[in-house]
């Protein structure tokens, strides 16, 4: 177990300082930081006219929390999950990977845990410094807990809807076109359905550790909700989260991959 | 004594296209050469070798284990792949220490490692320039320093000479002996005859996916019994050497040059003919200037056995 | 007589150029499109909506008999310039649009880099406004047929079940607006998706980019107007342009309450500025520092 381990965290290493330091990232960390930036907009607005059309702490957990939710996660996991193994099929740098001294599940296991946390860090960031913006000078423990709570639940989701693409993108050749069907179609149509087929979006377990939302202008964002206890939700995430990526390793190791020549 | 690589009836579909048929060989330590034209199943052969892909059927092992499914094998094998691709937003430097790092090297010996390769390929002076603005043979280069970092005991190198300059080819080539003479296995896959002349003498032919021939290149030759060698002579009087063995039964066929200073024999026995001709040169005490066999070599073996 | 029997002879002829030297590109762009599995799938699916609304068109014309079927106001069913603007400005069809651009427009110029191809195309007799024409092309034809085609089609049939052209005589316009409407959403996502094929050679990040930049545009005007309720952030949104136009060129009255003007204004700068990003990364030669 020890040297899988040591693998793993020697594949994380180098994809981490790689992942870092790529172009893309920067684009995408500008991405992340919108709502921040929406924040700003807001805080500039109340400081300025005087007026505040609700508390920070009102739009921060209705407008920026659902901002990351229903779009900023997403598009970060199908990027970097599904890049986890498309990059190096596209890019045809596999055989550098390959041949090396790793088992292979590690590789995209690896892979999979560095860019995770890099959406994660840059997620965290944007989300703190919304918060911070507009809970300036207003800041209270039970804020500082909702703040722990709501990114407990961003990286959840990431590490859920990374986990998935990272499947997708091992075994599918047009692994974007069903992680958008699936992140922007699926997920958002099947959250108007009642019942029990809301549990089979995972944005359905990731709401259900978030309070119930008001009814109101910012209802295109919210959904009707019949929430999983958080337990559960907790449970079938990581057992969503664990299937994925088991499947995304098995594979990884057994399918052949034919590079462009 | 077990073979360092074997492979055992070995044969690669790709869907309906045939990449590799009943490949049957065994490598020993030393230089082999892969030759053959492009499509004739050597990329195939080395994806095999290195794991990349499985085979439909057959089996292929290194130092007695199979290849798939044996991932510490893998600190023993140095791969240059074929293909022009590398993490383009990393240093040389930066590619070269982070594939170190995965083969479980502590970080300081990824560092010395890899400046040490980059040293024996002549990539010192760049290594911190961005891979995007290397030209084509430093790429080349690269690719041969992340396969020999770590000191593998199997170097695999699939046309490992494309792309560079002359020098960077004679270099290389003085490389690749060194690591023969300090007993490395090395598998280099080329269709350019002249490269693999230069490295060695054991070679593999592959064509349309078959071996067509393995082993000394002269050896191959001289089985070559349909076609009969050529021997050029370089003489002042062609003529009268020529009639010394018209009467030979070994000798099939005389030709004279244009300069009417040559003459060009085929015979299907080289070794006797040779000795006819040495007794002659010492008994007849016959003036030759030039004795050369124009077919001996990898190019005619090559003609020769793919039908051309 | 064969040329060697000829022998030299002087040519007396003019020489002439195919100049639609646009076309193969165009070709290519759409042989490959369709060569992709999902994209037919994708591509048919897109005249859904279209399908729907002829339906809707037959069903205007007799009323009568489905009127069981119909409970409360059968305007839904009046086809007039309305029922032309609903169609074109629905959140489906314009969803649908971005879907074929990302499967079948991402890679188009994206490719080309990845692969170092332009050198291949400008060291032909090809220009890079014939390049960028090509490319364009395949977009276009695309776009067209499932807006420009479809809005014939309605009034086409509109005439036929009707039996008569009172439809025309009422609207004169419509074949117009059905004309202007079409070719300014197919300029607007030629522009948007030929802009982000060119800052990429990834592929699949355009795709990415096409869908999410398409998005974040309308949530964010939606989240800025749910607070300030200011229209003018309509601005923002691709969506909401469009819609205003739609309306506009269908003589409706724009869902927000800006000038249409503003829309078009915006439309058409983000076109123009395209159009400078686009000429500026499609080049022969790239320089690595």
């Amino acid at each position: 177990m020890k040297p899988y381990l040591d693998s793993l965290r020697r594949v994380c290493s180098v994809f981490w300082k790689l992942g870092r330091q790529a172009r893309r990232t920067k684009f995408f960390f500008l991405f992340s930081q919108l709502p921040a930036g929406v924040a700003l907009i807001f805080r500039l607005n109340v400081l300025f006219s005087g007026r505040a059309s609700a508390t920070g702490f009102y739009l921060f957990t209705n407008i920026i929390m659902f901002f990351y939710l229903q779009m900023i996660i997403l598009v970060l996991a199908l990027f970097y999950g599904t890049s986890v193994c498309s990059e190096e099929v596209e890019g045809r740098t596999l055989p550098y990977l390959t041949t090396r001294p790793l088992p292979k599940s590690a590789i995209v296991l690896g892979k999979y845990a560095a860019y995770t946390a890099i959406a994660a860090g840059m997620t965290a960031l944007g989300l703190i410094l919304s918060f911070l913006v507009l809970n300036f000078g207003d800041f209270s423990g039970r804020a500082a807990l909702a703040l722990a709570r709501y990114l407990g639940v961003l990286v959840f989701g990431l590490v859920s809807y990374g986990a998935l693409f990272t499947f997708l993108g091992s075994a599918l050749k047009r692994s974007v076109f069903f992680g958008l069907l699936f992140s922007f179609g699926w997920e958002n149509v099947i959250q108007y359905f009642p019942g029990s087929t809301q549990r089979l979006a995972i944005a359905h377990y990731l709401k259900s550790f978030l309070p119930a939302p008001p009814s109101g202008r910012f209802a295109f964002l919210t959904f009707r909700l019949e929430p999983t206890p958080p337990g559960l939700s907790l449970l079938i995430l990581g057992l969503v989260t664990l299937a994925c990526l088991a499947l995304a390793g098995l594979v990884f190791s057994k399918k052949e991959y034919i590079l462009e020549d | 004594m077990t073979p360092v690589i074997a492979a055992r009836n070995l044969a690669k579909w790709y869907g309906n296209v045939l990449g590799l048929s009943d490949v049957t060989l065994e490598i020993e330590p030393g230089v082999t050469g892969l030759l053959g034209p492009n499509g004739a199943g050597k990329s195939t052969f080395l994806k095999l070798l290195t794991g990349q892909i499985k085979p439909s059927i057959g089996e292929v092992s290194i130092l007695g284990r199979p290849v798939r499914g044996d991932a510490s094998l893998y600190s023993r094998i140095g791969f240059c792949p074929e293909q022009d691709a590398f993490y383009e937003e990393m240093t040389g430097r930066e590619f070269v220490t982070s594939l170190l790092v995965l083969h479980r090297f502590s970080a300081a010996e990824a560092k010395s490692r890899a400046e040490r390769a980059l040293g024996i390929v002549d990539l010192l002076e760049d290594a911190d320039r961005l891979i995007k603005a290397y030209s084509r043979g430093m790429r080349q280069r690269l690719k041969f320093a992340q396969a020999i970092a770590h000191d593998p005991e199997i170097i695999i190198l699939d046309e490992p000479l494309n792309g560079l300059d002359p020098l960077g080819k004679r270099k290389l080539i003085r490389l690749v002996r060194e690591f023969r003479d300090e007993g490395r296995t090395i598998i280099v896959s080329s269709h350019v005859l002249p490269e693999i002349e230069a490295l060695t003498r054991t070679i593999v032919l592959i064509h349309q996916g078959k071996i067509f021939a393995r082993g000394d290149v002269h050896e191959i030759r001289d089985l070559i019994d349909t076609h009969p060698h050529l021997v050029s002579i370089r003489c002042p009087e062609p003529r009268s050497l020529a009639a010394r063995f018209l009467a030979d039964d070994h000798v099939l066929k005389v030709d004279f040059g244009p300069d009417g200073r040559s003459l060009l024999v085929e015979t299907n026995n080289r070794d006797l003919f040779f000795s006819r001709l040495g007794r002659l040169i010492v008994a007849d005490a016959v003036e030759v200037e030039e004795i050369t066999s124009p077919d001996d070599n990898l190019q005619a073996v090559f003609d020769y056995l793919v039908g051309k | 007589m064969t040329i060697r029997d000829k022998g030299y002879f002087h040519w007396e002829g003019t020489l002439r150029e195919r100049r639609l030297a646009w076309w193969p590109i165009t070709r290519l762009g759409l042989r490959l499109a369709f060569k992709r599995k999902g994209f037919k799938l994708l591509y048919f699916g897109a005249f859904a909506p279209a399908l729907g609304f002829l339906v809707g068109i037959y069903i205007s014309e007799r009323i009568g008999e489905f009127r069981y079927m119909i409970r409360g106001s059968s305007q839904l069913f009046e086809v007039n310039p309305a029922f032309f603007k609903a169609y074109y400005t629905s959140d489906f069809l314009l969803f649908m649009m971005v879907m074929l651009m990302v499967v079948g427009g991402a890679g188009l110029i994206a490719d080309d880099l990845r692969h170092n191809a332009l050198q291949l195309y400008f060291s032909r007799p090809l220009e890079k406004r014939e390049y960028l024409a090509g490319k364009a092309s395949v977009l276009v034809v695309f776009l067209l047929t499932v807006t420009l085609l479809p809005g014939l089609a309605f009034v086409l049939f509109k005439l036929l079940f009707s039996g008569s052209f009172r439809f025309i005589v009422s609207y004169p316009w419509i074949l117009l607006s059905v004309t202007a409407y079409s070719a300014a959403v197919t300029a607007v996502f030629c522009f948007y998706t030929l802009l982000l094929s060119s800052l990429s050679r990834n592929r699949r990040y355009v795709s990415i980019l096409l869908f999410a930049v398409y998005l974040v545009s309308d949530i964010l005007f939606r989240i800025f107007y749910g607070n300030f309720k200011n229209p003018a952030f309509a601005l923002l949104s691709l969506k909401a342009n469009l819609q205003q136009t739609g309306a506009f060129l269908f003589q409706q009255k724009p869902p927000y309450d800006l000038p249409v003007g503003w829309s078009i204004l915006v439309l058409a700068a983000a076109g123009a500025a395209a159009f400078l990003v686009i000429n500026k990364r499609v080049r022969s030669v790239e320089v690595v520092k």
